[in-house]
């Protein structure tokens, strides 16, 4: 066949188009877009986190009566020694300086750095002041021919005065990273709301404004470097969280008891906060009418020796905030005066640090400037984790998917995130004469960070669903592409067979044309049996 | 250690909260003259048919603000008393100054009740119907904070008012202008008022509840203690309204608070309502307790109904399955039951503890003392002829809107307008209608009954129309109309039906689309004050909609078209060309025949070389 190679060009063509242009054509058709990430880098990120993070603290250190013109010096290779001593998940170095007459002036109210004084009395010791940044150290003459005192004050500034960080970031402890469960994550803004639940529905007033404005406003300018807190106040009535229903036969009710009565969906709900986060107060006085003898299981609290016992329990709720159940039952018509509220805002305000992180357990927190101060420190870090964290999600979600989009927002947004990390991370190095506004600053582009993070993880064309599934798209596409390539490989495939085909076809004539030459030479011999015969 | 520790522990406690070792104990006081800002009523009035109209209303007021002090100075707080926790902060973080929220469902028959309770501007649209004052720089940042307060209603209220979108927010000019003036926070900005409604919502129990949780009686004491929402929603006609401003008296200074005003309102059937007590599922009666007109053939198979019974002895308590629990507590004034009954054949009877009372203006006032025998309070209505109500107040205009028209590819509407009274009425009519509907506005005509020569300028007195963008906003009409005295007036205009894109089509498209009521707000001849408001009907408009599994049908028919066209081509590209002798000889060679042959001829080969 003449045309035969020509077939077979034509088939090969279409496959070639079929193959080189179509495939690639539809391919780029029905491909979504997907900004490019730095996956390696996030990748790298999220397995050592804190690679290229050392924490630098300076303190500076002031001395009053002698003067030690290397003491800066030898404190220093105590603290490093002491330093060293443990294993460090997070590397952290204090940098001791000697404390000058510039100092003094940059040292404003705003803008306070870490000072230990050394102070000279009969006996050794140490105290952290409660609203500056300064530690002051007492030592003898004692201490100080012995050479005592640069690993005292050492041991004092790594043991106490920066014992969050000493405990949170070494390798022992669990994790510098994840939150207790009495805590809520953190977050720059937080609302708290005060609410005064009575079982009844008579009238009831609280002295709530003068009281706020007394103990909670300094508490609020305490903590506003860490969180703003938005207050608001309320009274609702025949709601004592169902406490009535516990007021049963036994009168030893435990908190286990309590946690499965108390009913606290209308307080959660039925709200509306621009914060993220909120924390509650409530005060809960029971129905007059369920139990006109007060509940049996309050036995009162006691805020300090001096003080009789009160009517009320306070219980924390973990990360919701605080339940104050009093015993009696309010009258109609009662005014709570300032003096009954005060020990309550003051075991809230305590319980408000425990459910912020600030501190653990039931501890007091003796030195609240030093505290919020490497609290700072430790959000800025678990701010940078958090964000890591969320940067990882948004690549593992993007390589999980392989058909999802991802606007070019995002790639936008991840890129803007990681400049704010090194921003942060320069500043945490680097901290310059370490005042309160690095840490603030700090902190501030820490929680822009988290933002940044979360804002490129939750883009709205990217997580709603809406890419269109590899699936659908076969679908849609199959009884169209499918007939067609069937139609064309087996074609081609035919085609190709076709020499093989012709050969065998030969192969039949040249055995049919031998057979006709055997039955032509047979006949002229005349050689076939019985044709006589016949 | 432990004596600085003290010592900063005393000095914690003095910054933060001084626990001073005082000797007395805590205590609380009583205040006999201590009340709240809270008011409500429960008006009773029956209507013709046996009808019931029960209206709920309740009046709350914050606690005064200074809108110039931020919330998050050290030094603010905010306080809530009554007034709901839930609503500031939504109105604060949406620069809302004002919203009203109408959740109405079924049809007032205006023919026989006459007018609207508070004369038709707490009553809303059938489904949903929100408005709002937002202060805001622009229309766009105005929107936006709308969006956001639809979106935290819908939660709040466990409705669909987050499918309020930019196809349908109209920003009235004329109609629905409040009578309270709304301050404004920052003069750089500008109020805006924006509208939208939801037709096809159905109302139900799960948008009750949240509203009687807004009160702080919360349904435990007073009047919220009788919402219940099977009686509620199974009447004629209901309607749930909640109406928030903010208000700044001039003599408060810079202080301002919000006002909040709350409306249930039912019409109920009363025999159909206390038949449903007896026969919770509805049941034939027995044929010796129905009621036949003997006059008429009777017999066990024929009975011609008589009238509903004239004479009514019912209590509220049955109406509503559950007694009033006391008054609110807390209030100056205390709850206040009223009947508005014509005196002459009807009595209205207070029973507290078995004893009952009655007063001259059938006016009860709930006391706030606590009742002990927790029965609670119930009020009795009694008549001798129930076809004897109070004078119903007609209605200034009766109003009703039709689609004509049929086929699906154009429409039209008809609005008539029926004024019988001596007077022309003023009024403005308010429409918004989807984008899909695309109206003629050269197509509308005004007929009338009384003078064939009205031209549409004696009517019409201002047009504002904004024309429909496809899928961003609806079409505007509001019109200032002036109605003939004792004249019927035809309003017709047409309309083209658009074709939706496949995913815009609702479920259960082949329905219909809810097309929104028109607004009617008559005016005071002199003052053009609003002095009554309406509502029509809403509209079911059919679109064409698709047969929804066409695009795959479709996809698979044309591909199959397409891979025929395209093997056949291919085929004649790629197979190999024979002649039809060459054909028949492969067709030879290759059958079941010429094999057999060539077997025998095998065989018979053996047999020769086997002779041989």
């Amino acid at each position: 066949m003449s045309n035969a190679n020509l077939r077979k060009w034509v088939g090969f063509c279409f496959i070639a188009i079929y193959i080189f242009v179509g495939i690639p054509l539809w391919y780029k058709l029905t491909t979504v877009y997907r900004a490019p990430l730095p996956v390696k880098y996030i990748e790298s990120l999220q397995k050592n986190k804190f690679q290229d993070i050392h924490l630098v603290i300076p303190v500076y250190v002031r001395s009053d009566t002698y003067r030690f013109p290397d003491i800066h010096d030898a404190i220093q290779v105590q603290v490093n020694h002491l330093l060293n001593s443990q294993e460090q998940q997070i590397p952290w170095s204090l940098q001791v300086l000697p404390y000058n007459e510039s100092m003094q002036q940059a040292n404003s109210e705003d803008n306070q750095f870490h000072v230990v004084t050394l102070v000279l009395d009969d006996f050794i010791g140490y105290s952290s002041a409660y609203d500056t940044k300064e530690t002051i150290v007492y030592y003898d003459d004692a201490a100080v021919l012995s050479n005592d005192l640069p690993f005292f004050v050492a041991q004092t500034l790594v043991e106490h005065t920066f014992q969050l960080e000493w405990t949170h970031l070494n390798k022992t402890h669990e994790s510098a990273t994840t939150n207790n469960n009495v805590a809520i994550s953190y977050d720059p803004n937080i609302h708290l709301s005060i609410t005064l639940l009575s079982g009844d529905g008579n009238p009831v007033a609280w002295e709530i404004e003068p009281t706020l404005t007394d103990y909670f406003s300094p508490f609020r300018k305490l903590l506003s470097p860490l969180v703003n807190l938005t207050v608001d106040s309320s009274i609702v009535y025949h709601n004592d969280l169902n406490l009535h229903s516990l007021n049963g036969s036994y009168s030893n009710v435990t908190w286990f008891d309590l946690s499965h009565t108390i009913d606290l969906s209308e307080l959660s709900s039925m709200t509306y906060y621009p914060e993220d986060s909120a924390l509650n107060l409530a005060v809960v006085f029971p129905s007059a009418s369920s139990t006109p003898d007060g509940l049996a299981f309050i036995n009162g609290t006691r805020i300090s020796d001096g003080l009789s016992a009160l009517d009320w329990n306070s219980y924390l709720v973990p990360q919701w905030g605080v339940i104050i159940i009093n015993k009696m039952p309010l009258k109609p018509n009662s005014v709570i005066s300032e003096d009954y509220l005060e020990p309550m805002m003051y075991r809230f305000a305590s319980d408000i640090f425990q459910l912020l992180g600030l501190t653990e357990g039931s501890q007091d927190l003796l030195s609240p400037y030093i505290t919020i101060d490497s609290f700072k420190r430790l959000t800025t870090l678990q701010n940078l984790d958090k964000s890591v964290e969320t940067l990882w999600s948004l690549v593992k979600l993007t390589q999980q998917f392989q058909g999802m989009s991802i606007p070019h927002e995002v790639s936008d947004n991840v890129l803007e995130a990681l400049d704010l990390r090194f921003q942060i991370i320069d500043l945490l190095n680097d901290p310059g004469k370490g005042g309160d506004m690095v840490w603030n600053n700090a902190l501030h582009l820490s929680n822009e960070l988290v933002k940044l993070c979360e804002t490129a993880f939750f883009n709205g064309e990217m997580v709603q669903q809406n890419f269109f599934p590899q699936e659908h798209m076969i679908a849609v596409y199959l009884p169209l592409l499918g007939p067609i390539s069937a139609v064309m490989f087996f074609g081609f495939y035919n085609v190709m067979k076709e020499k093989d085909h012709k050969n065998e076809k030969n192969g039949i004539e040249r055995e049919v044309t031998e057979e006709k030459l055997e039955l032509k030479e047979a006949q002229n011999l005349h050689a076939i049996d019985g044709e006589n015969e016949l | 250690m432990t004596i600085i520790g003290t010592l900063a522990y005393c000095i914690l406690g003095t910054l933060l909260l001084c626990v001073a070792a005082e000797d007395e104990e805590p205590q609380i006081g009583v205040d006999d003259s201590l009340w709240y800002p809270y008011d409500e009523t429960l008006v009773l009035k029956p209507l013709p048919n046996n009808d019931l109209l029960v209206s709920f209303s309740f009046q709350l007021q914050s606690e005064p603000f200074n809108p110039a002090i931020s919330s998050m100075s050290f030094d603010a707080y905010e306080h809530y008393t009554t007034f709901p926790r839930a609503i500031p902060p939504l109105l604060e973080s949406t620069g809302t100054r004002q919203f009203h929220l109408r959740f109405t469902r079924g049809f007032w028959d205006a023919l026989s009740w006459g007018q609207l309770p508070h004369a038709g501007k707490q009553a809303g649209a059938s489904g949903v119907e929100l408005w709002s004052q937002v202060q805001a720089t622009d229309q766009e940042q105005a929107f936006l904070n709308w969006k956001k307060l639809a979106n935290s209603l819908s939660g709040l209220f466990c409705s669909s008012l987050n499918f309020i979108d930019e196809s349908r927010t109209t920003f009235p000019r004329q109609s629905y202008v409040s009578d309270i003036v709304s301050p404004l926070f920052n003069d750089t900005e500008k109020l805006y008022l924006m509208r939208a409604s939801l037709p096809n919502e159905p109302i139900c129990t799960e948008n009750l509840t949240p509203f009687i949780k807004l009160l702080p009686t919360r349904g435990k004491s007073g009047l919220t203690s009788l919402l219940d929402g099977h009686k509620l929603f199974d009447s004629l006609w209901n309607s749930i309204s909640l109406d928030i401003a903010t208000v700044c008296p001039e003599d408060e200074g810079s202080l301002c608070h919000y006002e909040m005003e709350a409306h249930v309102e039912m019409v109920a059937h009363v025999p159909s309502a206390l038949a449903r007590n007896e026969r919770p599922i509805p049941k034939p009666l027995d044929g010796n307790t129905l009621r036949c007109d003997t006059e008429k053939p009777f017999d066990s198979y024929q009975c011609f109904p008589l009238p509903e019974p004239s004479e009514a002895h019912f209590k509220l308590s049955q109406l509503f399955a559950r007694p009033i629990n006391n008054g609110n507590l807390f209030a100056n004034r205390p709850t206040r039951i009223c009947a508005d009954v014509d005196g002459s054949t009807w009595t209205a009877f207070l029973s507290v503890n078995d004893t009952i009372f009655s007063t001259h203006d059938n006016c009860f006032d709930l006391s706030n003392d606590q009742n002990e025998s927790d029965i609670g309070y119930d009020f009795i209505l009694e008549s001798t002829d129930t076809t004897r109500v109070t004078p119903i107040v007609p209605v200034p205009i009766h109003v009703s809107r039709s689609l004509t028209g049929n086929g699906q590819d154009r429409g039209g509407m008809r609005i008539v307008f029926h004024n019988d009274k001596d007077t022309a009425v003023k009024l403005i009519y308010f429409e918004s209608l989807p984008w899909f509907m695309r109206v003629y506005l050269s197509s509308l005509q005004i007929t009338s009954t009384i003078s064939p020569q009205l031209q549409e300028n004696d009517v019409i007195l201002d047009k504002y129309y904004l024309q429909a963008a496809d899928r961003l906003r609806p079409a505007h009409l509001e019109l200032t109309m002036l109605i003939p005295a004792n004249a019927d007036i035809v309003m017709t205009y047409q309309f083209d039906k658009a074709l939706l894109q496949f995913a815009e089509y609702p479920p259960d498209a082949n329905h219909g689309f809810e097309i929104d009521a028109a607004v009617i707000t008559v005016l005071s001849l002199e003052s053009s004050s609003a002095l009554y408001e309406l509502r029509t009907s809403t509209l079911l408009l059919s679109l064409s909609t698709p047969d929804f599994s066409m695009p795959y049908n479709v996809i698979i028919l044309t591909s199959t078209i397409m891979g025929l066209i395209f093997g056949m081509l291919y085929n004649l590209m790629v197979k190999r060309m024979v002649t039809v002798e060459e054909a028949d000889k492969i067709t030879f060679q290759s059958g079941l025949k010429y094999k057999l042959l060539k077997l025998k001829e095998k065989f018979l080969k053996n047999k020769k070389t086997k002779t041989d």
